[in-house]
This record gives C-alpha cells, sequence and structure tokens, in this order.
C-alpha cells in the first residue's frame, strides 16, 4: 500500500537524509518524490537505506553525467527540488553555485538541486564522500546556498522598514515582518550546523586526510 | 567537486588518488575499482561514490588516466592510466619507500635500545 507525506526540510541534506532512512526503519520505500511530497511504498523494515546529494551547485549536464554514475553504481536515483532559487519565469538565479551553474532553466537542472539515492541494505555504511576535503567542499557548498537564503530573507525583512517600498498596512507589514524572522530562523539553525561541520573538519583536515 | 590535495613540495599524493592509479594499470570502471581498492586494503579503505567520481574526474583533467571505452550500448565507463600517470605513481612508491625507511630506522631503533 502507498503513503503519501508532505514535508519540506530547511535542512534539506542531513536533515532529509535521517528522515528518509527513519522512513525505510519503519518499512517505507521511496517511490516517487515532488516538490512538497514523498510517496512511499511499503516494504521490509530496514530493508533499504538512503543518501542525499546536493548538486545544485552544478552545470545541469556535469549533474547528469554524476547521476548517471551513481546509477551505473548500483544506486537508485531520485531528484529533488530545494526551492533556494531566486527566479523569473522559467529561469532561476542560484548565487551559491559554481559558473554556468548559478543560471539554471526549466527544463534542466531547476527543481533537481537534489539527488535522493537508495540503496539495500548491506551492512556497510552509506557514505558517498569519505574524504575530508571531499566533505569540507560539500559542507562548504550547503552552507552558502543557506547562508545566501538567510541574507535574502535578512534584505527583504530590512526592506518592509523602509518607507515608500512595501506599499502595506503597518499590521500586514508587521506581519510579513514575523514571517520573515520565522524563515530567517529556520535557515539560520542550518547555515551555524553546517559552519560548525565545516569548522571541524577543517581541524581534522590538518591531521587526517 | 573534488581537487587533489598533493603537497605540491613534497610531491605527496593523497591516499584516494595513489589508490585510484594502482587500480587503473588494468582498464577499469568506476564500481572495479571501488571494490579493487577495498579488496587490497582488506576493507580498511573503502571510498565512497561521490569521493571516487570527483577523483576521476579531477585525473582525467589533469590526463593521469583517460577514458579507456566510451559509455555506449549499456557499457560502463572505463579508465586506463597514462604514461603521465604511472611516472606520477612511481614517484610517489620511491616517496613512500623513503618514508618507510627513515620510519624503521627511528622507530624500529628506538625499540631496540
Amino acid at each position: 500500500m502507498s503513503k503519501t507525506v508532505f514535508r519540506y526540510f530547511f535542512d534539506f541534506l542531513n536533515g532529509q537524509e535521517k528522515w528518509l532512512n527513519r522512513m525505510a526503519k519503519d518499512g517505507y520505500r521511496l517511490k516517487k518524490c515532488g516538490k512538497l511530497t514523498y510517496v512511499f511504498d511499503e516494504c521490509s523494515p530496514n530493508e533499504y537505506e538512503y543518501a542525499v546529494e546536493f548538486v545544485g551547485d552544478q552545470a545541469y549536464s556535469k549533474a547528469k553525467d554524476y547521476r548517471r554514475y551513481l546509477e551505473n553504481m548500483g544506486f537508485r536515483t531520485f531528484t529533488k527540488n530545494i526551492y533556494l532559487n531566486f527566479s523569473y519565469g522559467k529561469v532561476s538565479w542560484r548565487p551559491y553555485a559554481k559558473g554556468i551553474g548559478q543560471i539554471t532553466t526549466s527544463p534542466g537542472g531547476l527543481n533537481k538541486e537534489l539527488l535522493i539515492l537508495e540503496k539495500k541494505r548491506d551492512g556497510a555504511p552509506f557514505e558517498l564522500h569519505t574524504d575530508i576535503h571531499d566533505k569540507l567542499n560539500i559542507y562548504k557548498t550547503v552552507r552558502r546556498a543557506c547562508a545566501w537564503t538567510v541574507l535574502m530573507i535578512a534584505l527583504l525583512g530590512i526592506m518592509t522598514f523602509i518607507p515608500n517600498v512595501v506599499s502595506v498596512s503597518l499590521p500586514m507589514a508587521w506581519f510579513l515582518r514575523i514571517a520573515l524572522l520565522i524563515f530567517f530562523s529556520l535557515f539560520f539553525i542550518p547555515t551555524v550546523k553546517y559552519s560548525s561541520l565545516v569548522k571541524y573538519l577543517k581541524e581534522e583536515s590538518k591531521i587526517f586526510e | 567537486m573534488v581537487y587533489i590535495r598533493d603537497n605540491i613540495k613534497g610531491g605527496a599524493l593523497t591516499e584516494t588518488t595513489f589508490f585510484v592509479l594502482l587500480a587503473v594499470y588494468k582498464p577499469n570502471h568506476g564500481y572495479g575499482i571501488m571494490q579493487f581498492i577495498e579488496k587490497e586494503t582488506n576493507g580498511r579503505v573503502v571510498l565512497g561514490a561521490g569521493t571516487l567520481y570527483g577523483a576521476i574526474n579531477t585525473l582525467v583533467k589533469k590526463e593521469w588516466i583517460a577514458p579507456f571505452n566510451d559509455e555506449s550500448d549499456n557499457k560502463k565507463k572505463e579508465y586506463l592510466i597514462t604514461h603521465i600517470g604511472k611516472q606520477k605513481a612511481e614517484e610517489e612508491l620511491q616517496r613512500i619507500e623513503q618514508i618507510l625507511q627513515l620510519a624503521s630506522t627511528v622507530i624500529k631503533g628506538d625499540g631496540n635500545k
């Protein structure tokens, strides 16, 4: 029997991965995912496990090549959005990405910023990145994506205090400010979390590879 | 995604780089490289698929390894070490032998006292 769950993850990498693995532990296998939905099929508890990979900083061709490589390695893959783009029509700006990856389109890499990978649980840890410097790069990129969102929300918040910029009533302006403050906090928490991970890995990298 | 953190002055390669070079002395694909490293290190080194992808791409860019076939007809892309790659692997072997010699002298020398 299928089960549909609506969910959005502010911590789209580790938070989402932990949740998918909790679902797998309870006997749910990911069937497909939409923008805010996840559809699961029932399976034996702990039969599968999941890893989430961030590819939103890469050009679409590179991300596609990486997905094909991972499928050749035997993983089942799904693409997933993160909603951290600044869009105009079907073109989107991703300030945290590298080079040409900053501009993305639909169809293309838009709303495919994440890869969800599935493998049968075999006792070995499901780690995509085993090199400290590689992990550092990933966490720095994710931190950059979160930090950009925090910055944009902060700028929007500041704009509500500038006269004649936002033409709404005072109660509405305060409603907007409170909503922005909530979103600010929700993205600020993962920014701090990934910053401390980066700091820890930088220390470790002085001693270990 | 990944860069090779080789010590420019000392010429030291990362363990990942060196193992990938060793794994492609015969044509090998991504999964084969991963298995080779895990088997030859008795499970001490298990490369993540993401880390391996970055290492392969960087080594291809540096021309230390090269694609051996095209990824067509569902055949997995294979890689083979190049002449430059072999040179780098030999240099790394010499470096490790020097370290081994020094470490043996110091550590075993101390132990005999």
